[in-house]
């Protein structure tokens, strides 16, 4: 098995396949030509790739395809009931659903919708508990729209469940998506005239680690985050070693749920790396402290990495990916301490994601 | 009968086919028997903004849009609109 990169770009999906020990990498497409991927993703359960799919015109689409891209489906009927009052813009990320329930996949939208499928993408149903949540009216925007983006699922209960909104904040559900919790305490929400509301937050990017269900990660407009309480809590962690505390993209590594990777930015209002080069910061120790990684990542850069666009696979030692709006897609075979270009002049990257092949 | 022609983004999305003889009264119900209905129509049903559609050369949306009747019509082409980037 080899590790398979799905590149989803504003002009299409491209698969980059690493040979042995990867070091070496292998371009294919542009796929699905004419639609920008927000998001692609391999289910590890069965090995069918996943794409959210936006076109300007036709709007937004599930693709799947269970032979590595070479033809694909398209779900149909993906909307919003007409009882919200609300229509479907843009579709953002597709999660798989847990293991138990081989069958069903998640898909976050705007505006601010989360969906359920249960036969593998072919139909869609809205979870309403969230589209329609009392505190929809003090949710707002964020650049990208009110995009849901990040869907992460419990991997011992899979009615455990969290879903991230900007700017909405993050949500649990305990109950399999009917009823769902802000969980946003003390995170803050400094563009609100209450920096601390109980919803409101723009989330970027929440995780949770897959070896400790309790400790969530995320990366916030306001700050990089940890929670060992299941979202109950969230400590702020930017205080020693990282430029900024503004960033989209954020990865775990595998096994070890101390070790987190993000790449901020210089803040809201000048969105590229700081300090004129690209670096990926790492904290081996829970977010207490923070490191510069920059072999082999350009010295002069003023570069962004969106939301989705970072990624690491389950090796060891663990490889970590991430690509540039610039096009360029950078590997780490040894957990960030020596980087390669893998791709360049690639369409603007908007997510980055691990598959395998064979 | 009337040939309703789709652009090639559409086309690959239907298996590859550009060109759909329909029988249809209404350009609506043409189009709702495409297999890209969801992405010309979107959940209301409604014709997507940014997608246009003319009948014989007309622009439907200056005719009854979706009501617009086919009536001795030959040909629909569905066009989108200059826009994105």
């Amino acid at each position: 098995m080899g590790v398979l990169l799905l590149v989803g770009t504003r002009k299409g999906l491209f698969l980059i396949r690493g040979g042995a020990n990867r070091s070496s990498w292998e371009l294919e497409g542009p796929l699905l030509t004419g639609w920008s991927v927000f998001h692609a993703m391999q289910d590890p359960r069965d090995g069918n790739l996943y794409v959210a799919g936006n076109n300007f015109v036709y709007g937004g689409t599930v693709q799947r395809s269970s032979d590595l891209g070479q033809t694909w489906e398209r779900s149909e009927g993906l909307g919003l009931p007409e009882e919200t009052g609300l229509k479907l813009e843009e579709v953002w990320h597709v999660e798989p659903g847990h293991e138990s329930e081989p069958e069903t996949l998640y898909l976050g939208a705007t505006p601010g919708a989360l969906f359920r499928s249960g036969d593998k993408g072919e139909t869609w149903e809205a979870l309403m508990g969230l589209v329609q949540h009392e505190t929809r009216e003090q949710w707002q925007p964020g650049a990208g729209g009110m995009c849901c983006h990040s869907i992460q699922i419990d991997p011992e209960d899979p009615k455990q469940m969290y879903a991230a909104i900007s700017a909405a904040g993050a949500f649990r559900t305990d109950d399999g998506g009917e009823t769902w919790m802000p969980r946003n305490k003390n995170v803050a929400a400094d563009f609100m005239p209450d920096p601390f509301p109980e919803v409101g937050q723009c989330v970027h990017k929440l995780l949770l680690h897959p070896e400790q269900r309790e400790r969530l990660w995320q990366q916030n407009h306001c700050g990089v985050y940890r929670s060992d309480d299941r979202g109950d809590d969230w400590e702020r962690l930017e205080g020693n070693g990282l430029p900024a505390g503004f960033g989209f993209p954020l990865a775990l590594h595998p096994r070890d749920p101390d070790i987190a990777y993000v790449i901020p930015e210089e803040g809201a209002e000048n969105r590229v790396t700081p300090n004129g080069r690209l670096g990926v910061y790492r904290t081996t120790d829970g977010g207490a402290s923070w490191e510069l990684l920059q072999n082999g990542l350009p010295q002069q850069a003023w570069a962004a990495v969106m939301r989705e666009g970072f990624a690491s696979d389950r090796n060891d030692p663990a490889g970590i990916y991430f690509g540039t709006q610039s096009g360029s897609v950078f590997a780490s075979a040894s957990e960030g301490d020596e980087w390669m270009e893998v791709a360049r002049q690639l369409p603007p990257i908007l997510s980055v994601e691990v598959g395998e092949w064979s | 009968m009337v040939v309703v022609r789709i652009p090639s983004l559409l086309a690959d999305q239907a298996g590859g086919q550009g060109t759909f003889e329909v029988e249809a009264a209404t350009v609506g119900e043409a189009l709702r028997g495409l297999p890209v209905r969801d992405l010309v129509l979107d959940e209301r049903g409604e014709l997507r903004r940014l997608v246009n559609v003319y009948v014989d050369g007309e622009d439907a949306r200056r005719g009854d849009g979706l009501e617009t009747p086919l009536a001795g019509a030959q040909e629909i082409r569905v066009i989108a609109a200059v826009a994105g980037g």
